[in-house]
């Protein structure tokens, strides 16, 4: 936590704190850190499940094409029969799995702009155990000037800017409203050639 | 006019699962695909192989991909060809310094799969 320039975390010290360890900076660190550790299991179980979803869809993917190639070599007098139908439910599953596509997308996104709370969380975990750093108001405008350039998205600076301008955090979606949602599926998959 | 199999596309992106997607679709459409997970990889497999397009994220380690396809449109072979941002990447600045850097065009994630196929036809 606060007790090293280099790191915030002495987890012996987080154990069993000498009562002059105690500081406001020290706990809020340590409570920051809590949110960190949460986020990162959630994170890393999720990552799992994902994978795994993966692993299917590459099967999928993989069993439709050799699904396709099967039909495609059976004899005319086999396969005319039901080719029309079979070729439509492999076109149905092909929807789906382009669904799909989307979908996993928009994970990884997630997965990104978790990322970004996260680091955002330790900076600021960092920041507050320099009392003096966190005394200074430049200091916190330096802060969050850094946090806003690790955003990637159009989403991320959107709601970035709400909270600079006072709108509270549980308002912001609202805020932002159905524009914001509807500029974010715009954007999605915005094509622009040179 | 050549076939889409006879065409190589290289992916280069730092998730893995991104890079699985974009194979999927690619494949799907009969495109041979390479993958590098950033800049440098991708660098180094262009170097040793040739690929038709190159389909790059931005924000990757090592070597992001405004970075590589500086360093690709550096190298003769690959003056002329069609190189894709795929990113997440919204804003007009960062497609502007795309622009500079030699891409030929900017797709914002997540893509579309019928989208980005039409996009590649339209290249290659």
């Amino acid at each position: 936590m606060c007790t090293s320039a280099e790191s915030m975390v002495v987890r012996d010290e987080a154990r069993e704190p000498a009562p002059s360890d105690w500081t406001p900076e020290q706990q809020i660190a340590h409570m920051l850190e809590l949110c960190e550790a949460q986020m990162e299991s959630a994170l890393a179980e999720s990552d799992e499940a994902v994978n795994a979803l993966i692993r299917s869809f590459t099967g999928l993917a993989e069993a439709t094409r050799e699904l396709r190639s099967s039909i495609a070599a059976l004899p005319p007098h086999l396969r005319e029969p039901v080719e029309s139908r079979l070729n439509d439910s492999l076109a149905a599953i092909q929807d789906d799995m382009t669904s799909a596509v989307v979908a996993f997308q928009f994970y990884d996104k997630l997965t990104q702009r978790l990322g970004h709370v996260r680091y955002s969380l330790t900076s600021l975990a960092m920041f507050v155990c320099n009392r003096e750093q966190a005394n200074a108001r430049e200091q916190w405008q330096r802060l969050f000037t850094a946090l806003r350039r690790l955003y990637r998205t159009q989403e991320e600076r959107e709601i970035f800017e709400l909270m600079m301008q006072g709108v509270a955090a549980p308002e912001v979606p609202a805020a932002a409203g159905q524009d914001h949602d509807a500029a974010a599926a715009a954007r999605a998959g915005e094509v622009e050639l040179f | 006019m050549p076939s889409a199999a006879s065409h190589v596309i290289l992916a280069v992106d730092d998730s893995a699962s991104m890079r699985q997607m974009v194979r999927y679709t690619l494949e799907s459409a009969g495109y041979s695909v390479v993958q590098a997970a950033d800049g440098v990889e991708a660098l180094e497999l262009a170097r040793t192989r040739s690929v038709d397009l190159v389909l790059t994220d931005v924000n990757m380690p090592r070597m992001d991909g405004l970075t590589l396809v500086r360093e690709l449109r550096a190298l003769e072979t690959y003056k002329f060809t069609p190189m894709l941002v795929l990113t997440t990447e919204s804003g007009q600045e960062m497609k502007q310094r795309g622009k500079q850097a030699g891409a030929t065009g900017w797709i914002v994630k997540p893509f579309h799969p019928d989208q980005l196929l039409a996009t590649i036809a339209k290249l290659i």
